[in-house]
């Protein structure tokens, strides 16, 4: 019972503060400072920030395309197992499971530049970056749910084990250019750190039941299965001497004392009029070199078992019983045999890309003169988005519509309609409110299963603090 | 204007925090998780021709041997999970003559807790005649099975209609094949 509770209320959390990889909200949102680090060319309109340490940037997310906890776990009288099994049946597998948790550390940036008007921006910071993925093992699950029986000449099909999963620390630095009127370049560089990883992605083989030559089946194993572990060993090793040990670990980790990698954004903003604009980017294109803490397993090889032969006589091989049944045994010992190695690996961040395009419109009218406010630029806007991130077995994509409203001085809204691997129907709002100086902004996601989020397959809330200095009135 | 922010805030936060419930679910249910899958595996097979059934000249009324070191109930998951077994077994014979055939299961003191035994019919014009046999494990047969550590497998030759004996230009031989089918339960 309390298992269950807890359960639920980590499940609660876990969707309730869910944010999918792709930040459709806050793309192109340059009221809000982070939006920076989605495209390294936004010239945010302000003269500088300071994102509050912990509090500039929060976000967790769950994703399961194909099911939902609702699927299995409602309350309908109906069998759990049954339920189950009709949630597992209906998924395949290039259904996944995501996981995305960021923080920032801390961030900042200021603009600067020769001139009356500052033409660049630099913004820099540090954040924690979690980040999971696991495709549904959909052959696995099938062998354990149902076994092998009457299913001759099937082929399981081992590739469906494919999950990674890694918790990193990202120290970065960028620059945005205003290089003339209509266009801006940017670039940020990024360090790595990984406190730990995992990376499953490369497996292959198969396992066949069919019927056998000598014997009524015969079952072929042809394995080639790894697994890849940075970071757990020694930590594994500090847990069980003492667990502050281990906490320091962790955090020498997290300030670059772990396995180091390089990473670069790049993006670029285009306005061929005043009301339209072109922007897009390509992030974490980086590698992680791992070199310590190193666990790796492998499962290699081959077998065709069709049973045995009790009345084996020596005559047909050569072998004494004994010798036979044993090759049998070290047969299989040796096919289950898992390998332990530590050799290093590398592994490459998931690309990330967003593109848009937004056309602005409408400007308010001025009561005092009946003529429009000029200086308070377009109110309006209205555009497509596409974010395209690399994934183990394909990228996986996703279209935004939206509309950005400034409601009133100092309040931005923005409404995206989303269409992705979870669900078609994606509906988020955003919101930036600048109280003084203080920009606070909040980002939901999927706020049509909000009514009962058990129901949703990916959900989200992203919020943040901010000190901003200098805001210009017109962005 | 402020006041109009902070209304617009608020709203905004109930629509994601006050509306935002679970309903209709129980995670309970994960206590009842059970998984059923039936695995199929071959288990002996052997082939023995008509001339294995002579010695010197003369008739061996039984062959046998036995496999030890069965370790697959020696498996605590095995032993708690296995609820039922089958047993199929079938044999080709083109000897003229019938054949019974015996499975002991015997345990780790070598004390058989389980028999089986069944005939296979003769085949009077050297055609393939196929029998079938299957045992179903449960119960007090299924706890005999999981103390099996050695499975010995006896083939006799059983004595003609009329009187006829096997010699070395006999033709044709007895196969025998099989395979298990287990069904597990594993619940949490």
């Amino acid at each position: 019972m309390n298992r269950a509770k807890s359960f639920c209320v980590v499940f609660y959390f876990v969707l309730s503060s869910a944010f999918s990889q792709n930040k459709q909200l806050l793309f192109g949102f340059t009221d809000i400072p982070q939006s920076i680090l989605l495209n390294p060319s936004t010239t945010l309109a302000n003269n500088g920030f300071i994102g509050i340490p912990l509090l500039s940037k929060n976000h967790f997310s769950f994703g399961a395309s194909g099911v939902s906890a609702y699927d299995i776990f409602i309350n309908d009288g109906v069998d759990f197992n049954t339920k189950l099994r009709n949630a597992v049946f209906n998924l395949d597998r290039n259904d996944f499971f995501t996981l995305n948790q960021q923080t920032d550390i801390f961030s900042g940036g200021f603009a600067f530049g020769s001139g009356i008007e500052k033409d660049s921006y630099l913004s820099f910071g540090m954040y924690v970056e979690t980040d999971a993925i696991a495709y549904y093992p959909e052959d696995y699950a099938i062998l354990a749910l149902e076994g092998n029986a009457n299913k001759t000449g099937r082929v399981f099909d081992l590739s469906d084990l494919n999950a990674s999963g890694e918790m990193i620390s990202v120290f970065h630095f960028g620059i945005g250019k205003k290089i003339n009127e209509q266009l801006n370049i940017g670039s940020r560089i990024k360090l790595y750190s990984s406190v730990f990883n995992f990376n499953s992605t490369d497996n292959s083989g198969s396992f066949i039941t069919r019927e056998g030559e000598n014997n009524l089946l015969e079952h072929s194993f042809n394995l080639d299965l790894s697994l890849q572990t940075s970071g757990f060993s020694d930590l594994n090793n500090n847990a069980n001497s003492n667990s502050s040990e281990a906490i320091k670990a962790l955090r020498k980790r997290l300030l670059f004392g772990g396995n180091m990698g390089l990473g670069l954004d790049f993006g670029f903003t285009y306005n061929p009029s005043a009301q339209l604009t072109v922007e897009g980017s390509v992030l974490d294109i980086g590698f992680i070199r791992h070199s310590k803490g190193l666990q790796n397993y492998a499962l290699r090889g081959s077998y065709t078992y069709e049973g045995f032969n009790p009345l084996f006589s020596e005559v047909d091989g050569g072998q004494t019983p004994e010798a036979y049944w044993n090759e049998i045994a070290d047969e299989f010992e040796e096919l289950f045999n898992i390998d332990a190695t530590a050799s290093k690996y590398t592994t490459w961040r998931p690309i990330k890309l967003n593109l848009a395009a937004r056309y602005k419109f409408g400007k308010r009218q001025s009561e005092k003169c009946n003529c429009l406010a000029d200086d308070e630029g377009y109110v309006n806007a209205v555009g497509g988005q596409l974010f395209a991130i690399n994934r183990p077995r394909a990228p996986q994509l996703a279209l935004t519509a939206f509309y950005y409203r400034r409601l009133f001085k100092g309040l931005r809204a923005k409404v995206t309609y989303t269409i992705d691997s979870f669900s078609y129907t994606n509906v988020g709002l955003g919101v930036s409110a600048y109280l003084g100086p203080a920009n606070f902004y909040l980002l939901a996601d999927n706020i049509i299963e909000y009514q009962n989020i058990a129901k949703a397959r990916s959900i989200s809330i992203q919020f943040g603090l901010n000190l901003v200095l200098g805001r210009a009135q017109k962005q | 204007m402020l006041f109009k922010k902070a209304i617009v805030l608020i709203l905004f936060g109930a629509l994601a925090t006050s509306l935002s419930c679970i309903s209709d679910v129980d995670f309970n249910q994960a206590d009842e998780l059970l998984l059923a899958p039936v695995i199929e595996s071959s288990i002996i097979h052997t082939e023995q021709a008509a001339s294995h059934f002579l010695e010197n000249g003369n008739e061996l009324v039984v062959v046998r041997d036995s496999i030890g070191n069965i370790e697959i109930f020696e498996d605590e998951f095995v032993i708690n999970n296995l609820i039922r077994a089958e047993l199929f077994f079938e044999v080709t014979n083109s000897i003229n003559r019938s054949f019974s055939l015996q499975l002991n299961f015997l345990d780790e003191n070598e004390e058989v807790q389980h028999t089986l035994t069944f005939d296979a019919d003769a085949s009077p014009n050297g055609n393939d005649i196929i029998t079938n046999y299957e045992e179903n494990f449960e119960d007090d047969s299924l706890n005999a099975l999981k103390t099996t550590r050695i499975i010995a497998v006896e083939i006799r030759l059983n004595p003609s209609d009329d009187g006829s004996m096997l010699d070395e230009n006999s033709m044709g031989r007895v196969l025998l094949q099989s395979k298990g089918v287990f069904y597990l339960e594993i619940g949490t």
